[in-house]
């Protein structure tokens, strides 16, 4: 029986893909225990047990590698835990550093490496994006606020500023950009970058590489109303050449193992690579809707078995998101706040 | 120069499957696009449109070249080399 534990259960107004992931693995598997790996005992997910059977409070990966490991190994004891599929990009080191022990304990991961996690970072994003052949907008790392005023001389009026590992705003004066470089170095750290704003469609792929330079299928989506936050709210899946061209190249040139998503923008036929995240995205239910069930093989990846490489799915496909509300019982809040677990 | 692959519906409904963009035509500029699916040359398809509405000649001409224009600045005419 597969006993699949999934973080990132929070699907709030920036929901992050656990709930996603779940229904994917819902649909693929029929002996299937879903295990919800949660760091907030207000995460949504801990309430649905129509979809998650059993929830576990997990310790923050802050407070380092032993207490996750034995975190970990308590859900293993009570649960039979057999694979994790980590949808966060906060706990990622943290499983990367703990594959091999969590292997020998008989709980499977399919997630990038080290090297793969760090290639991709926000800081390095030029880089990468040099050897796979694709444009970037103009991007300057600043970590005093005179390198930032020496930035936006250079490049003019609006630009993105962004924290080394989240949150990006868009800044129309030197004042707002001064603003948001505080905010953003106070909450992430040093360097933030700021990046010129290149005005095309915003598409978005999501895929799962394979680790020898292949992948287990893409898709491709055009975001087409996203919330306040810059969420997508509607999308379509698209087919497009130029852009799976690129993003095979990125998983070829990488050896990229494990899910990813691979975004950019699109000025006429010109992309430019936005971000690449190391998981799901949260919109990844899409595939799944289109037939490319890319938690069932990142799933069947992970367990050593041979995961289907089809992705042959219509363009035109409509993702709509929408919210839901129900009503529980408390007992399931008090037995999450005082036993870390239902 | 050529019309993209696109997906035009009977309704005037146009999804672009590379781009993810749609687009609603008149029922003029549907009966233009059928016809450029179907790899009429402009001229064939200035005939059609003189015979199918009461326009002369010179009017239906400047339409035909600026919806083709519109097309292309939509990104639904391309210059082939793709």
């Amino acid at each position: 029986m597969l006993k699949a534990g999934i973080t990132g259960i929070n699907a709030v107004d920036n929901p992050a893909p656990g709930i996603g992931v779940v229904k994917g693995l819902r649909t693929a598997f029929s002996d299937l225990q879903v295990v919800g790996l949660s760091y907030d005992v207000t995460e949504p997910g801990i309430f649905l047990a129509s979809l998650i059977d059993r929830v576990f409070i997990l310790p923050y990966p802050s407070r380092g590698k032993e207490p996750f490991f034995e975190r970990l190994m308590y859900v293993r004891e009570k649960t039979g835990l057999n694979l994790v599929i980590p949808n966060l990009d906060s706990e990622l080191p943290l499983f990367i550093s703990l594959e091999d022990e969590l292997r020998d304990e008989g709980v499977s991961l399919f997630i990038p490496t080290k090297a793969q996690f760090e290639l991709r970072a926000k800081d390095r994003l030029i880089r990468l994006a040099k050897r796979i052949g694709i444009s970037v907008p103009e991007t300057k790392m600043v970590s005093t606020e005179a390198e930032l005023t020496k930035a936006l001389d250079d490049m003019g009026f609006p630009v993105m500023v962004k924290g080394v590992f989240y949150e990006a705003k868009i800044a129309a004066s030197y004042v707002e950009a001064l603003k948001f470089f505080r905010e953003i170095s106070s909450r992430w750290g040093f360097p933030v970058i700021v990046q010129e704003v290149v005005e095309g469609d915003e598409l978005n792929v999501v895929g799962v590489g394979d680790g020898e330079g292949g992948h287990f299928g893409l898709v491709a989506m055009k975001k087409l109303t996203t919330t306040s936050l810059g969420k997508v709210w509607m999308g379509v899946t698209i087919r497009n050449e130029a852009l799976f061209e690129s993003v095979e190249h990125f998983v070829s040139e990488t050896k990229w193992r494990g899910a990813f998503e691979y975004e950019v923008k699109a000025a006429g036929s010109k992309l430019y690579l936005i971000e690449i995240n190391p998981r799901f995205p949260a919109w990844l239910y899409l595939a799944v809707g289109v037939g490319v069930n890319l938690p069932e093989r990142v799933a069947k990846a992970a367990l050593g078995e041979v995961p289907s490489r089809d992705w042959n799915y219509e363009a035109g496909k409509l993702y709509v998101r929408y919210t839901e509300d129900f009503v529980t019982d408390m007992e399931v809040f008090k037995r999450i706040i005082t036993r870390g677990e239902r | 120069m050529k019309l993209k692959k696109i997906a035009v519906s009977e309704e005037g409904f146009i999804f672009d499957p590379e781009t993810g963009n749609s687009f609603t035509v008149s029922s003029t500029g549907l009966f233009i696009l059928e016809r450029l699916k179907k790899g009429m040359s402009l001229d064939e398809i200035l005939r059609a449109l003189l015979d199918e509405f009461e326009v002369d000649e010179e009017t239906a001409r400047k339409d035909l070249a600026d919806f083709v224009q519109q097309l292309r600045l939509l990104g639904l005419w391309e210059d082939g080399k793709r």
